[in-house]
């Protein structure tokens, strides 16, 4: 017995050693992987001047915010992360509302395409885009020119936001589907014995149901649809309308030799998803195990 | 192919400016056709884009602009866009809804799109200037199969040898007398000894490096068979296309390690901070230098890329142009044309150049007669040549110069042993494009 | 004599109203066209585009080309041979080198070491950031004149090449896209080992189990099912590398990639179908990932 103890002592002390030599390798490479975020953020914080003339690795004679006050003005940054807001919040809103109707049908009901359907939302949402860009750029402009007015989809604020939900509207069916099969089949046999109607039961009995899933999605939605910034260049030729990812582009070829107004323009660019992953990190975790490991 | 009549023997494009031709009033009348224009654009909205340029692009629009709102009462409004994503996504933007006016190149680019009915006709705006530019910059800009013009001609620019005086003569050379390919050996290897760049290239667009290949091109096998091979009459597997390779070739060991990493602006710094010989460059850089320090400015020369060929000389040069063209599909197609108008007569001119433009621009009204030693220079250069290119990704078919000609250029530079492959490799390509 | 079941069944299926039928085909029918619209229609059209000559721009220049398209890209297009041979690199890199990274920084954060929440964060960062931050971020470091050349003591004149040597570019743009990828998968990985009973290991360990062995077989075992979601996520992304490399790279001559080649030649000055071709080519290659997924994660109700 004895010796099962110190066995269990050696062991554990091992353990330990090996854990805090872990520790600290991690920490050390944890350093070095955010190293780029806070060299940028280094940068950011350095006048112009300074750089120009004692070179990047000089000591800081002053450390300033100027930069930032500088890139909202100069770049208009602000004008650019309303545009972000006016396309992020009804994308993801529109996805999720769109992805749970998909959902509560095909779990809820059963019809022969059920199945059909769940695979093309899920296969949807992995084909590479790149094979789509044009041919949606052609269709926005083709429907645009039947209606009588090419901005009617295209380099329009609507148009961004269709394809965003078109694009990620499979990632949250699938999630919400696979969410909602762990929801008993008792409360819908009830609501529907009670009398109420397929959009009552959609809308007062699973919807709620649906709360943590969503706020878990929604988070996760929220930072894709944020950060992506190519569409915007393909769809919208006013560049006054792109959203702040976008807009990184033309600032960053204009200012190229500025480097410390582009690094304040990226750090204001990636502070919201930043802010939120910190805010609502179990959320974000939620939401991405949530579609991977099947609740 | 419809490219090729564009690169046509413009020698009086050069005659105009360089002699400073006849200065015609600087602030012209209004005819009775603007005046009525004036009317009928007032309190219209036209919408400009201006392709890059930073600060000073957007200093100089406004004034032009300005000018134009005050003489019209139209109003302009304006945006700068990331040159090359406006160049890269422009099919997709004319389908879309463009600004009805903008800063385009002459050549394949305004000729195709404006015959795919993506540009305006200028044919009216053209005429109207008629007397201010001369015959072969209206040329250049119609389309030599629909005749029709899409785009009015402003300015243009040398693509040529630039070097700091400076550094030639500590070589112990005298930098008005690089004239031949040994005198240019001669100078990157001097300056090679001195542990500088002998030869400076940026080719990470895949662009900068066809300005090499064309120059050398006309240097050896003279500006017929150039253009004759951009346009598939001449064989790139062909021996003589070689034997320019063969003369790039010897070029490559006096380049920077870093070719492939930098473009144009990386090459101008090489030569800003006074590390590299020599360079082949469009001058637009010049401003630069010039806002850098007056000592800089004064210390940039340009000259001819040196004779190889003594039959050919320095008979060739690639003088790209450049205009504005007005957008088929923007909602004032009338206003935008106006506005186009209006940048390319003298008044808008005057404007531009007031606001600090230093280009050189092709109208007759132009007045040279103020221009310091190195825009001498660059005229000096524009009008020793008989022949003029405008430049391979000018000159080229859109779907062969950017994809095919670019890439092989790459290649060549970071393996030149494989050169008769990928000169295999292109003339498939070329065979393979749809011709009709 | 209907049991009490089949009385609530045949309820509950007529007392689906004309109304409620077309509600719930609202609620299908909506999302659906939207799909099919913005997704499957411009997939079909490429592929058809694809045995096309065409420049994108009148309707009416469209030329039917068969397959010489195809012919072209494999028989003329060396940058088509360098685009897979980097894809498969990628491939490669992913699935042998920045997947089990992530795994295994997922392990040793779940052993509970001091800290672990902050390190998930941190490790976890990249993934929050926009591509054209990352872009951004990565070009301070990189660029002639950046940290990395100041570091080596190189400034614009001098700099090493790290963009246009394809010794070197392919490794940076994989470190760039691994630092990505591989907080991702460490996240998947820590949710799910979250899952795994401690009193197994530990009673494995005293029975005197190394490490790897009870990661092999304890640990490994129960994820099953996050192990084949990784695998193919793995595989999705390296095919699907796109915006990072078009941010950092450019064009597809720097570093040639499918996407890349689908995009300058859909798109870009020189419009050509040889892109939808390119297009179909990636889809092909994606279709064994996309339908490896489909069935694991569907596996009961395929069955």
């Amino acid at each position: 017995m004895s010796t099962g103890v110190v066995q269990n002592e050696q062991y554990r002390n091992s353990q330990k050693r090996k854990d805090t030599f872990i520790s600290i390798f991690i920490g050390i490479f944890a350093f070095v992987w955010i190293f780029p975020i806070l060299w940028t953020i280094w940068t950011s914080l350095r006048p112009y001047n300074d750089i120009i003339s004692y070179g990047i690795f000089s000591w800081p004679r002053r450390l300033t915010f100027d930069n930032y006050i500088n890139a909202i003005n100069e770049m208009e940054i602000g004008k650019y992360l309303l545009n972000s807001l006016i396309v992020t919040v009804p994308s993801v809103i529109l996805t999720l509302f769109f992805g749970s109707l998909v959902a509560f049908v095909v779990t809820r009901y059963k019809y022969k395409f059920n199945l059909t359907l769940l695979l093309l939302f899920t296969a949807g949402n992995m084909l590479p885009i790149v094979l789509t860009y044009i041919p949606v750029f052609w269709m926005f402009i083709w429907v645009g020119e039947l209606f009588g007015n090419r901005n009617l989809l295209y380099n329009n604020y609507g148009g961004l936001i269709l394809v965003h939900v078109g694009f990620q509207v499979g990632f949250a069916t699938f999630v919400l589907s696979s969410y909602m099969k762990t929801i008993p089949k008792e409360i819908s046999e009830s609501a529907t014995i009670d009398g109420a109607n397929v959009f009552r039961h959609y809308w007062n009995v699973i919807l709620p149901l649906l709360r943590p899933a969503l706020a878990a999605l929604s988070v996760l939605m929220t930072t894709w649809i944020y950060n992506e910034f190519f569409w915007a260049l393909v769809l919208m030729s006013d560049d006054s309308k792109r959203p702040i990812t976008s807009a990184l582009r033309r600032l960053q070829g204009q200012y190229v030799t500025d480097f410390n107004l582009l690094a304040a323009g990226a750090i204001i660019a990636a502070s919201p998803t930043v802010i939120m992953f910190f805010v609502l990190r179990k959320q974000f975790i939620a939401g991405l195990t949530l579609g991977s490991t099947k609740g | 192919m419809s490219e090729e009549k564009n690169v046509v023997s413009r020698r009086s494009v050069l005659k105009g400016a360089a002699i400073g031709g006849a200065a015609l009033a600087a602030g012209g009348a209004l005819t009775t056709e603007s005046a009525s224009a004036a009317t009928r654009l007032k309190g219209s909205t036209v919408k400009w884009t201006t392709r890059g340029g930073g600060a000073t692009g957007d200093k100089i629009a406004k004034a032009v602009n300005d000018a134009f709102t005050k003489k019209t009462g139209a109003k302009v409004v304006a945006q700068q866009v990331n040159s090359d994503d406006f160049q890269n996504n422009f099919a997709q933007i004319m389908q879309g809804s463009p600004d009805d006016a903008f800063g385009w190149m002459a050549g394949y680019r305004s000729n195709h799109f404006g015959e795919m009915g993506l540009l305006a006709d200028l044919t009216r705006e053209i005429n109207r200037l008629k007397s201010t530019l001369p015959t072969a910059a209206i040329k250049g800009s119609t389309s030599p199969v629909s005749k029709k013009p899409y785009i009015l001609p402003t300015t243009y620019y040398p693509w040529a040898l630039h070097y700091r005086k400076s550094m030639v003569k500590d070589l112990g050379m005298n930098p008005e007398s690089i004239n031949t390919w040994d005198d240019f050996v001669k100078l990157m290897t001097l300056t090679q000894k001195k542990g500088l760049v002998g030869y400076s290239l940026g080719a990470k667009g895949g662009w900068e490096a066809m300005g090499t290949f064309d120059i050398l091109n006309a240097r050896v096998n003279g500006y017929k068979y150039h253009i004759d091979l951009l346009n598939g009459r001449a064989k790139w597997t062909d021996a003589r296309t070689k034997e320019t390779f063969k003369y790039f070739a010897q070029l490559i060991p006096f380049m920077n390690d870093n070719v492939m990493d930098i473009s144009w602006d990386g090459m101008r710094d090489l030569l800003l901070q006074k590390k590299t010989g020599a360079m082949m460059m469009g001058s637009w850089f010049a401003n630069d230098f010039k806002a850098k320090s007056q000592a800089d400015y004064d210390d940039l020369w340009v000259v001819p890329f040196p004779q190889i060929n003594p039959k050919f000389g320095r008979d060739t040069i690639d003088a790209p142009l450049d205009g504005i063209s007005v957008a088929a599909n923007g909602k004032n197609v009338d206003g935008g044309k106006a506005l186009a108008e209006f940048w390319a007569s003298p008044e808008g001119i005057k404007e531009a150049v007031k606001a600090g433009d230093t280009n050189i621009y092709v109208s007759k009204s132009f007045d040279t007669s103020s221009y310091d030693a190195f825009n001498k220079q660059k005229l000096a250069v524009l009008a020793s040549a008989q022949n003029i290119m405008f430049f391979l990704d000018r000159d080229a078919r859109g779907d062969f110069a950017g994809p095919v000609v670019g890439p092989a250029i790459q290649n060549f530079i970071k393996k030149p042993a494989d050169i008769n492959k990928i000169l295999e490799n292109v003339q498939a390509q070329w065979d393979a494009l749809p011709k009709n | 004599m209907k049991t009490a079941a089949t009385i609530k069944k045949n309820r509950s299926r007529r007392s689906l109203s004309k109304t409620d039928r077309f509600t719930l085909a609202t609620f299908v029918g909506i999302p659906t066209l939207l799909q099919i619209i913005l997704l499957w229609v411009p997939a079909v059209v490429t592929v058809i585009l694809s045995f096309t000559y065409w420049n994108g721009i009148r309707l009416k220049d469209i030329q039917w080309a068969g397959i010489q398209n195809y012919k072209n890209i494999f028989f003329n297009n060396p940058l088509f041979y360098q685009a897979l041979k980097n894809n498969g690199i990628w491939l490669a890199f992913f699935v042998l080198i920045a997947t089990p990274l992530g795994i295994l920084l997922a392990y040793q954060i779940d052993r509970g070491i001091k800290g672990h929440a902050f390190y998930e964060s941190i490790y976890y960062l990249p993934v929050v950031l926009s591509l054209a931050v990352i872009g951004i971020i990565w070009n301070f470091m990189l660029q002639p004149g950046g940290f990395v050349q100041g570091l080596m003591g190189r400034d614009i004149g001098n700099a090493i090449s790290i963009y246009g040597d394809p010794k070197i570019n392919t490794w940076v743009i994989l470190g760039i896209a691994s630092w990505r990828h591989i907080g991702y998968i460490m996240l998947l990985y820590l949710s799910g080992l979250k899952s795994v009973d401690p009193a197994l290991k530990e009673a494995a360990a005293i029975d005197g189990a190394t490490e790897w062995q009870i990661f092999r077989k304890i640990i490994l075992p129960t994820m099953q099912p996050v192990n084949i979601i990784i695998v193919v996520i793995t595989l999705i992304e390296s095919l699907r590398a796109f915006d990072l490399v078009y941010i950092i790279y450019g064009s597809p001559t720097i570093f040639p990639l499918l996407n890349l080649l689908v995009f300058q030649n859909f798109a870009g000055q020189g419009i050509s179908m040889k892109g939808a071709a390119y297009a179909v080519i990636l889809l092909l290659l994606c279709i064994v990932p996309i339908i490896t997924y489909l069935r694991i994660s569907f596996k009961e109700d395929l069955k």
